[in-house]
């Protein structure tokens, strides 16, 4: 395995490591994300069909309606939300919906360095994002 | 941070006033506020449950049951059906989500205003700090009644009314009231849909600007009202300047042309024929003085048959304008409060056309109602929908 380490501006505290989905498209969770299991609902999205459960959620910032932080509490509470959210740009949208919904998250990430796949290490306090290259993946 | 409002943060007032701490001290972080300040009210939006859905009911819950309470006035925004008429029409469920909903919110101690229009129940005092959500009513606040507001989202004006207290940063600071932009228009306007087109056309072109806007002096204040909805609707703008001593020399210019508005017009009317299965009028809802001058120009006469009219107000104004409102249902048109037409199920009731003076309607009825539009002034809507 590779390592490679990114810094970014945590918002919501919690630690914790998971397999990542990357988009590079903005995502607006109303309308864009099924509340009840995590799946990404909008047809013309990079992730259309993909499931956002417990991965490390990577994509640009959000956009659309401020009723998409609900969206965030409501797949938590159905034990349906990602792991953390690291985002480029922090729309208050996302970072309300992480508050309430308790997702660790940090912006200002460089989450064009990640490909999805890579087992990602999160630690909200601090910022901090550790990458691990999926074995297979650089054997390739 | 006060003392007080540390112990908040780390929860010693309990969950409800824990996390919505958490959602101003974050907020104001990512804008670099360097303190929390009073407000005199919060307006809420997400309260239909057509757009709000299943998702934000438990929150709203959760926070209820954890002993929210509003700290400061707390107005809500319109739910998704009037009770008396439109509610007899829906399926019980939509009726019991609804409720569900308005109950966690009084609960909480809300004022079941029911309006986009909280200005009209409470008139803010200038210069005062609210955190309003509605994005007409922000722009309202702002320009007209000079009270001072940033366009909150729904969860965070709902944390503001619990906390009492918004992040100091954007309209809150003075230096950022400031306009940026002149705007001449060079043609006046002759009614409130060409003030409304004026706000669709330059939300598009100002990003995040405050424009001055010149020959707006003798303009009335429900003229400004659409002017301003219409604003929001398509930009970033929280803000008009129309008084001269806010003139400021250097500053970028724009000009809008007679065909500027001609042009907005047309783009936001898509049906073919001017058969509108409904007549809309109260969008953000009418004031007491819209609600005269219907009464005066329709007394007497009737609606169309096949064809729904309706006038939208708050439930404040709908009392205190009764023998208006008499005037107005006895030729068949409803005065509709509590609700708002586009977050309302238009669709079920089969409505598949829709006629509205406002700009704000006319843009967002094709895809919330699924109605094609038709833009024209006041008088033409009641011209069809009246028989003779």
């Amino acid at each position: 395995m590779t390592g490679l380490t990114l810094k970014g501006r945590g918002i919501v505290e919690g630690h914790c490591k998971a397999e990542a989905l990357v988009s590079s498209k903005p995502i607006s969770f109303l309308g864009g994300v099924d509340p009840a299991d995590g799946k990404i609902i909008e047809k013309n999205h990079d992730l259309y069909g993909e499931c956002i459960k417990d991965k490390i959620l990577c994509f640009p910032h959000g956009h659309g309606s401020t009723v998409g932080s609900y969206v965030l509490y409501s797949l938590a509470k159905r034990n349906s939300a990602p792991k953390a959210i690291l985002n480029q740009t922090a729309d208050p949208v996302v970072v309300v919906g992480a508050i309430i919904a308790n997702i660790p998250m940090i912006t200002q990430v460089d989450i064009e360095r990640i490909n999805t796949g890579d087992v990602v290490e999160v630690d909200g306090s601090s910022g901090y994002v550790r990458v691990s290259r999926r074995v297979e993946r650089s054997c390739i | 941070m006060t003392r007080e409002e540390e112990q908040i943060y780390d929860g010693e007032f309990g969950w409800a006033n824990q996390v919505c701490m958490k959602i101003l001290v974050r907020l104001g972080e990512l804008f670099n506020a360097t303190r929390l300040i009073r407000i005199s009210s919060a307006h809420i939006s997400g309260v239909s449950y057509k757009t709000l859905g299943d998702a934000p009911i438990g929150f709203l819950k959760s926070l209820a049951d954890a002993n929210g309470k509003a700290k400061v006035k707390a107005t809500l925004n319109p739910q998704s059906f009037s009770p008396e008429y439109l509610g007899k029409k829906l399926p019980k469920n939509i009726r019991e989500k609804q409720f569900t909903i308005l109950e966690q919110f009084e609960r909480m101690g809300f004022t079941r205003s029911l309006t986009c229009t909280p200005y009209y129940l409470q008139r803010p005092e200038a210069g005062s700090h609210l955190a309003w959500a509605e994005s007409s009513a922000v722009v309202y606040a702002n320009s007209v009644l000079g009270a001072w507001t940033n366009r909150e989202g729904g969860p965070s004006a709902l944390a503001a009314a619990i906390i009492g207290k918004t992040p100091d940063y954007g309209m809150h600071m003075a230096g950022n009231r400031e306009p940026t932009i002149l705007v001449n228009v060079e043609k006046p306007l002759q009614n409130e849909t060409e003030f409304g087109a004026l706000g669709i056309h330059l939300g598009k072109i100002l990003g995040n600007k405050i424009p001055l806007i010149n020959g707006l002096k003798n303009a009335s204040e429900d003229s400004l009202k659409q002017l301003g909805a219409a604003l929001a609707t398509t930009g970033m703008t929280n803000m008009f300047r129309r008084d001269a001593s806010s003139e400021k020399r250097g500053i970028e210019k724009v000009s809008v042309e007679a065909e500027d508005i001609k042009r907005t017009i047309e783009g936001l009317s898509t049906a073919a024929r001017h058969e509108p299965d409904l007549v809309f009028i109260g969008c953000p809802h009418c004031s007491l003085d819209e609600i005269r001058h219907i009464a005066g120009e329709v007394e007497g006469k009737k609606v169309k048959q096949r064809t729904e009219c309706w006038v939208c107000t708050s439930r404040h104004n709908m009392e205190k304008a009764a023998d208006y409102v008499k005037i107005i249902e006895r030729t068949g048109a409803h005065v509709l409060a509590d609700m708002c037409t586009i977050v309302s199920w238009t669709e079920m009731l089969g409505i598949r056309t829709i006629m509205t003076n406002s700009a704000k309607t006319a843009y967002y009825a094709p895809t919330l109602n699924k109605a094609q539009t038709i833009l024209v002034p006041q008088e033409e809507c009641l011209k069809t929908a009246f028989k003779g």
